[in-house]
């Protein structure tokens, strides 16, 4: 090692934006070629280039086969391509926040809450160290084990476990039981039956792993996983004081912050709910890891799971209810995913149909016998407003009703203070997150970590689509310049307003649309949804192609008549959705999105969108790396050139590349040969199309806003406070607000609360 | 009599054709430098614009285009 340490070692990758730097490609060795292809995408133009130098780490003489580089600054490379991988990943995921994660090579990087989760799912601080300098190509960096020390000395050294009702304080180390002790609110909520003079009063248990550990050359991992039998002490405390006792350990206090567990085995005080998985309900590898960190040592860990849309989150969450079996309050975002969670529950569990209950605006089912799952929305439990009366009394119960599992689905879209109220409000022993978008930097995703407990799983989506899970999506931006007069409007300062209909109008990227519809329609026999935020478009472009459309004022009785009719007649292979399909309307047929407006930069929206074809088609060998058909699903993202929708498509795309996806540009369409076939070929066509833009009303070019889900009324002031979501969305100040289906205009009107006094008799 | 003057010629696309006559329209009547619009692709304007038009196209293109902080 001595004579080649020095110039071999280096960072294997830099940031995407910043350009490889001269040192780095003089350093170059032979077997690290593979680096090159990441900085192809450099930007000459940055100026801003942080050179680091990573000369002085010290390569292991083995290091060909070790997986992971680890730098400094808490950075980690990993290689996919190394045979150790896939143990490598799964250690990585539990300790370190993903940053990137393209086909070859993986960025992650350790912060303290990273280590916090790593902490929380079993793992300690020498396991950490050790199994990381492990598969690290160079020696760990003293950088990095100060760090880690730091992170996680006090991090999931205190557990708070519900026993049988009673609460307590858990630890396998007496030292720090006895420095919580010291504390005046811990030392005054402690029950003491006899007296509470130091080490010796403490209660000593064996917990007994519940996992099996594999042995392979990385033991360490699975190990750490699982956890040995080992001593544990513990002091109970008055279930009174619980909130105060977790507040004092808190970091900004004793920096003690206990991990919540709920032994739900030896809890006999709530009812048990007779349901079980059914046989065929077989949960996939990934799935069956994200539960194996929930359950690791036999009790149901508090934490959030991440996976992509369409890779069965609901399997997830019906599984983790039916090992816990108590009863279970499951939250979702709209009545739509209401409904469908209810559906799943019955398909995958053996639960019987009176021990389900919907409590909705629309449907207010009572929930009957002892136990029960109920799944409600968000916006049904944390509405401040009057309630009807048959809801106040469903609300009084789920209030009093001790839960054994709390299920949120989507936690991203919610803000703190509903979250919090809801928690509040509801009181569980344990609390399952499911989500496909965390988007990571933001600082609010601490808020989570702290209301609902750290990451337990994130799924690698490349990973998915190679394993045939999720569809494999061919991702396109297809740049459409803008025509001539379209854009000479389009820099006028008077049509300031209209910059977005009109880049959305343009007549070139209707031709590409349709020129898409048509290929797909006829070549391929797809199925094809069209996203267009602006109504206008919408509008405008279904009716002009004649294909159905959906938004916002479109009755229940027609959406379910026209999707309906897209499912299943060969005639109708186009829907065109506002957004109120990115979420709730489930279309499993679809395998094709062309997204022609979108809410500026959101990265969730276009995550969301993409989930939509996410879902598996076709035989499952096909799907497979080297199958049939490589891509059975396209995504389409239609950008008018040197406009502002250039920016917003970029910024849009983050997530997905963070992801491993890539977006391939395409700039010849339709080809020019098509000419006089399609739509607008004539500049009198553009002309008139420009008129009408132009003559449209400001109202009409407008974003479309919709009624909310509430309980029987719009909920509107709550829903505008949107910064928060985007805040949990990412979208960066961008505000992408989630819509129902305007459902609850009518039921507003005659909702008995907003009558006046005089005649609330008179109709009650 | 053939009248001479020097100029600049300007080949481009046409968007930022569109996005120099623009430029040109926002200009007070005595400072407009488009000398002749040959087609949708090209024109001819004063010699001494040229970097000005640069340096406002790229600062146009710059607020089109999305730079992942880092």
């Amino acid at each position: 090692m001595a004579g080649g340490d020095g110039d071999r070692a280096r960072a294997p990758k830099r940031y995407k934006s910043s350009a490889p730097s001269k040192a780095a490609l003089v350093d170059e060795t032979a077997e690290m070629n593979y680096a090159d292809d990441f900085d192809d995408d450099a930007r000459d133009g940055d100026n801003e280039v942080k050179k680091r130098d990573f000369t002085k780490l010290e390569l292991k003489p083995d290091h060909v086969n070790r997986p992971l580089w680890a730098c400094a600054d808490g950075r980690i490379f990993l290689e996919t391509f190394s045979p150790l991988y896939k143990q490598a990943y799964d250690f990585l995921i539990a300790i370190a926040e993903p940053v990137c994660r393209p086909e070859s090579m993986h960025e992650y990087n350790l912060t303290p809450h990273s280590l916090y989760a790593a902490v929380s799912v079993g793992l300690e601080t020498t396991t950490i160290i050790s199994v990381l300098s492990k598969l690290s190509k160079t020696k760990l960096p003293h950088e990095i084990i100060d760090f880690i020390h730091g992170s996680t000395a006090n991090y999931g050294k205190v557990k708070l476990v519900l026993k049988k009702n009673q609460y307590f304080v858990e630890s396998p180390f007496p030292e720090v039981l006895k420095t919580l002790l010291n504390d005046d609110v811990i030392s005054k909520a402690r029950k003491a039956p006899e007296d509470c003079l130091g080490a010796s009063s403490f209660a000593v248990s064996k917990t007994a792993g519940e996992i099996a550990s594999g042995h392979d050359l990385l033991d360490g991992i699975e190990l750490a996983a699982a956890t040995e039998d080992k001593e544990t002490h513990s002091f109970e405390i008055d279930s009174n004081q619980v909130e105060n006792v977790k507040q004092r350990c808190l970091p900004n206090a004793l920096n003690f912050p206990m991990l919540e567990e709920y032994d739900f085995r030896n809890d006999t005080v709530n009812p048990d709910l007779d349901m079980e998985l059914k046989p065929q309900a077989r949960p996939r590898p990934y799935q069956e890891k994200s539960l194996s960190k929930m359950f690791g040592n036999g009790r149901a860990r508090s934490g959030i799971i991440v996976l992509p849309c369409g890779a069965g989150k609901s399997l997830v969450g019906v599984s983790a209810a039916c090992r816990i079996k108590k009863s279970c309050l499951c939250l979702a975002t709209n009545a739509v995913s209401v409904d469908q969670w209810a559906f799943q529950f019955k398909l995958w569990s053996t639960i019987r149909d009176e021990h389900i209950s919907r409590f909705t605006s629309d449907n207010k089912e009572k929930f009957r016998g002892m136990a029960g799952v109920v799944v409600t929305t968000y916006n049904m439990v944390a509405f401040g407003g009057k309630r009807s009366e048959d809801s106040e009394k469903i609300i009084e119960e789920i209030r009093n009703r001790e839960w054994g599992l709390l299920l949120m689905d989507e936690v991203h879209v919610v803000p703190a203070h509903m979250f919090r109220k809801v928690i509040s409000i509801t009181k569980s022993h344990c609390k399952l997150g499911l989500t496909a978008t965390l988007v990571r930097e933001d600082e609010r995703i601490t808020d989570l970590n702290f209301l609902i407990g750290p990451k337990l799983y994130e799924a690698n989506w490349l990973d998915l689509v190679k394993g045939g899970f999720i569809a494999n999506v061919q991702c396109a931006e297809v740049w459409c310049p803008m025509t001539k007069e379209f854009f000479a409007e389009y820099l006028k300062k008077e049509n300031s307003k209209k910059k977005q209909v009109l880049y959305v109008m343009n007549p070139n990227k209707f031709r590409a649309c349709e020129f898409l519809i048509r290929f797909h329609e006829q070549q391929r026999g797809d199925k094809i949804i069209v996203f267009a935020d602006n109504l206008f478009a919408l509008t405008a472009y279904a009716m002009k192609l004649r294909k159905p459309m959906i938004y916002g004022a479109t009755s229940h009785a027609e959406r379910t008549r026209i999707l309906y009719q897209f499912k299943n007649s060969p005639e109708v292979n186009t829907v065109f959705l506002s957004k109120v399909g990115d979420n709730s309307i489930d279309i499993p047929e679809a395998n094709v999105i062309i997204q022609i407006s979108s809410h500026a930069g959101s990265r969730r929206q276009e995550a969301q969108r993409l989930g939509r074809i996410l879902r598996a088609k076709g035989k499952h060998q096909d799907r497979m790396a080297g199958g049939k058909e490589e891509y059975n699903a396209f995504f389409y993202s239609l950008v008018s050139t040197d406009t502002q929708e250039m920016y917003y498509s970029t910024k849009r795309q983050q997530f997905l590349i963070d992801q491993g996806y890539s977006f391939k540009v395409i700039t010849s369409l339709p080809p020019p040969e098509e000419g006089p076939n399609l739509s607008f070929h004539t500049l009198d066509e553009q002309l008139d199309l420009l008129g009408k833009v132009l003559s449209a009303g400001d109202d009409m070019i407008g974003v479309e806003h919709l009624e909310e889900d509430s309980d029987g009324k719009a909920l509107l002031k709550a829903r505008r406070s949107a910064g928060l979501m985007s805040a949990f969305s990412g979208a960066g100040g961008m505000v992408y607000m989630e819509y129902n289906t305007g459902k609850g205009k009518g039921a507003k009107k005659k909702d008995p609360a907003k009558r006046h006094t005089l005649f609330k008799k008179r109709y009650t | 009599m053939v009248n001479a003057i020097k100029g600049l010629f300007i080949s481009c696309d046409i968007p930022m054709a569109q996005f120099i006559v623009n430029m040109n329209a926002s200009m007070p009547a005595s400072e407009k430098f488009i000398v002749h619009i040959l087609d949708p692709t090209h024109m001819f304007i004063q010699p001494n614009m040229g970097d000005y038009i640069k340096s406002k196209m790229a600062e146009f293109r710059d607020q089109n285009s999305y730079e992942k902080p880092t």
